[in-house]
């Protein structure tokens, strides 16, 4: 069952909380900390009272334990079997670990199972043995906080020799590629994973920046028709977005998405894909973007 | 009357009110009407205390609107986790939870259940003041659901049933896989579990165009998944648009259809009934209750398969007696110098469909599909340089053309004169 007290906060608040007894902490303000780090906002009102008042029979009075053990809990069968599923991803080569023994798993999925029908058909090439290796190099780089240097040919064909702090990186679902954020270099902040060649770590005494780069965000504001489902179908695109929605009339609604600039050309278009349920109202930029294609469009002597 | 909890006991409930508050975000309190105004306040309160920072409030003329906004590129775990982490227990299933594990601490070690409450009593509880009392049968009865999540094994030796902590899976080098596929993977929440019971934290991923909702439908996936691996029919409830109430439908399901782009899961499935496959709305369904195996599982999924290389995204038009009724769908795009990407994106994007070259600035786009209006969305994303059309469905076509001109006439293009 995927709903379960096993996997909940509260256990796993209660189950810390009880190691930090066992390691002689039996101080009730540190172990509020770990209630307001590891549990929900309410939290603080209800397990360390539950204990002193011994509706949770694990913690005495003096904040000791019965307990003689740190709370350990062997994996689940579900949780088997996910990590089963996952084993059976291609992705998970990227990674070069060994997986547990599983083979009496039944896994809860195969790729078989599933199927992700509108994602881009040029991702990256999570087999090729390069792209592994750069892959983990950087991944390396990240743990340590640590300098890579590779190449990267420019869109002029120019080759680029870069040397950067890599920060995390940014994997989209649906163009399945893995996008390396970098602190330090304003212009190198972005780089796609399968464009870097000959990616090592750097090991010079050169320093660099560890800040990120603010992108700048805009906010797009929309006015959206409610037919043909449009609104829902309209908010569930967008949902991955910070937006704020708001009911003019019965069936028009405004919206206000904040989204990177950079991305502002696939935005025109995720917004033409509506056609006329969905209005740009502003930004005058973004919305002189919009009757720049439609005005081409009239042109293009569509009958 | 019950005191208010941040603990659920069911997830059901608060599923479609995490839903309307993260993807719509416009209703106010009113709006809950078939709900009680006291459960609409006892589940936003929740929801407040799961998710923090992320429930924002605005006020309008109709009342205060709750609303939740998350950029996904600027998280790195799901919120939506934490109201998975939320199930209520009593405080007898907490009190016995960690003791037994305490008894058991090791895989070596193994009692019997009368072992197990008398050391419960005489080691643990004796401390306190008013000791809880466990009978024989709610210690059993805990032990059998442990049996059953594989966390305990029973053996039986002579007479006696022995009970000992199943070995422990060393996980410790999956840090990062763990970070990554708790996000892509379907029911990644499975994976926030086990992350849970890690210590360090290195997490290196974000995530672009991430769909965060779909975590909300994670258990009725789990059920859906687990009836495919055991090729089994269920019965499930689904709601429909048009329907305020649910409806219990038995089908087979065959396979989970994600979107990446819309943010939407479906489920294909057979209903045996009507000789008919479809389409579901994996939000729209809940209450998966498996039944019998079925000896047509392989068949269907073979015919499933067949099916999608006609499928732009989850619609399967096919009568009852098995027939089917292909749209030829066309149009033809024109490419300026320099605008190479153009074609890269015709080529990466034509699931189905085929792209011939017509010459250096012009291409087309061919498919022969059950629905075609699927695809119109898409081909609005080429608006400004569709020269040609070529729908076989002539309303479909139609449609399209007059969309383009209500367009026209929202940015108040209409009027102007071609060039």
């Amino acid at each position: 069952m995927i709903f379960s007290e096993l996997y909940s906060a509260y256990y796993n608040t209660i189950a810390a909380i009880l190691s930090r007894i066992i390691e002689g902490e039996h101080s009730e303000k540190e172990l509020q900390k770990i209630v307001a780090e590891r549990a929900f906002g309410e939290s603080l009102l209800t397990i360390i009272p539950a204990f002193k008042n011994e509706k949770w029979q694990l913690v005495h009075g003096d904040m000791t334990t019965p307990l003689g053990h740190k709370p350990t809990m062997p994996l689940t069968t579900l949780q088997k079997r996910w990590l089963k599923a996952i084993s059976l991803d291609p992705r998970v080569k990227l990674f070069g670990v060994e997986f547990p023994d599983l083979a009496k798993v039944e896994p809860l999925f195969t790729p078989e199972d599933y199927h992700v029908y509108d994602k881009y058909s040029d991702g990256d090439p999570f087999e090729d043995e390069e792209y592994v290796r750069q892959f983990r190099i950087v991944l390396e780089a990240i743990r340590n906080d640590s300098q890579i240097k590779f190449e990267m040919v420019n869109r002029n064909g120019k080759t680029m020799y870069i040397r950067c702090r890599p920060v995390r990186l940014e994997y989209s679902e649906k163009d399945d590629k893995f996008r390396l954020i970098t602190a330090g270099w304003r212009a190198v902040s972005v780089i796609n994973l399968a464009k870097m060649r000959n990616c090592t770590h750097y090991s010079g005494q050169k320093e660099l920046d560890r800040f990120e780069w603010d992108r700048r965000q805009d906010t797009l504001t929309v006015k959206v028709r409610d037919e043909r489902n449009a609104l829902e179908r309209f908010m569930l695109h967008f949902a991955h977005f910070e937006k704020q929605a708001e009911k003019l009339d019965e069936n028009t609604y405004l919206v206000r998405i904040n989204y990177a600039h950079d991305d502002e050309p696939e935005m025109v278009i995720r917004i033409l894909s509506f056609g006329p349920m969905v209005e740009v109202l502003g930004p005058e930029s973004f919305k002189k973007l919009v009757i720049e294609k439609l005005k081409k469009q009239k042109n293009c002597g569509l009958k | 009357m019950s005191s208010y909890s941040e603990l659920i006991k069911n997830f059901e409930k608060i599923r479609a009110y995490m839903r309307d508050f993260y993807v719509y975000g416009f209703k106010s309190r009113d709006d809950y009407q078939s709900k009680s105004a006291r459960s609409y306040d006892d589940e936003r309160r929740r929801l407040e205390s799961w998710l923090g920072d992320h429930m924002s409030f605005v006020r309008t003329p109709e009342g205060k609107n709750v609303f939740i906004s998350i950029d996904s590129r600027t998280i790195r775990h799901n919120p939506f986790y934490h109201a998975w982490k939320a199930k209520s227990f009593t405080d007898g299933d907490v009190t016995l939870h960690f003791i037994l594990f305490d008894i058991l601490y090791d895989p070596s070690i193994k009692r019997t259940v009368s072992e197990l409450l008398k050391e419960i009593d005489e080691k643990y509880l004796s401390g306190f003041k008013e000791p809880m009392v466990f009978d024989e049968s709610t210690v059993r009865k805990k032990l059998k659901e442990y049996c059953e999540a594989g966390m305990v094994t029973a053996e039986k030796e002579g007479r006696r049933m022995y009970y000992r902590r199943t070995e422990g899976t060393d996980i410790s080098g999956l840090n990062d896989v763990l970070h990554y596929f708790s996000e892509v993977a379907p029911c990644g929440v499975i994976g926030s579990y086990i992350l849970d019971k890690e210590e360090a934290d290195t997490d290196a991923f974000t995530f672009k165009h991430h769909y965060m909702t779909g975590a909300i439908d994670s258990g009725v996936l789990a059920s859906l998944f687990t009836a495919m691996r055991e090729k089994r029919a269920v019965t499930v409830s689904n709601i429909s648009r048009r329907k305020d109430l649910p409806r219990r439908n038995r089908i087979i399901p065959l396979r989970v259809f994600i979107s990446v782009q819309s943010g939407r899961q479906h489920l294909l499935a057979y209903l045996p009934e009507y000789n008919h496959f479809q389409s579901y709305r994996v939000d729209y369904l809940s209450n998966v209750k498996p039944e019998e195996p079925t000896p047509r599982f392989d068949e269907l999924r073979a015919e499933l398969d067949r099916m999608q290389a006609k499928m732009w995204g989850v619609g399967c038009k096919r009568s009852p007696g098995g027939e089917e009724r292909l749209e030829h769908v066309e149009f033809t795009v024109r490419v300026e110098d320099n605008e190479e990407y153009i074609i890269r994106r015709l080529y990466r994007e034509k699931r189905v469909g085929t792209v011939e070259k017509l010459d250096e600035h012009t291409y087309r786009f061919l498919a022969e599909v059950y629905d075609p209006s699927e695809m119109i969305p898409w081909i609005r994303t080429f608006i400004c340089r569709i020269v040609q059309m070529n729908f076989s469905n002539r309303t479909q076509e139609n449609k399209f053309k007059e969309d383009l001109a209500e367009m026209y006439r929202l940015y108040g293009i209409d009027k102007e004169g071609e060039k």
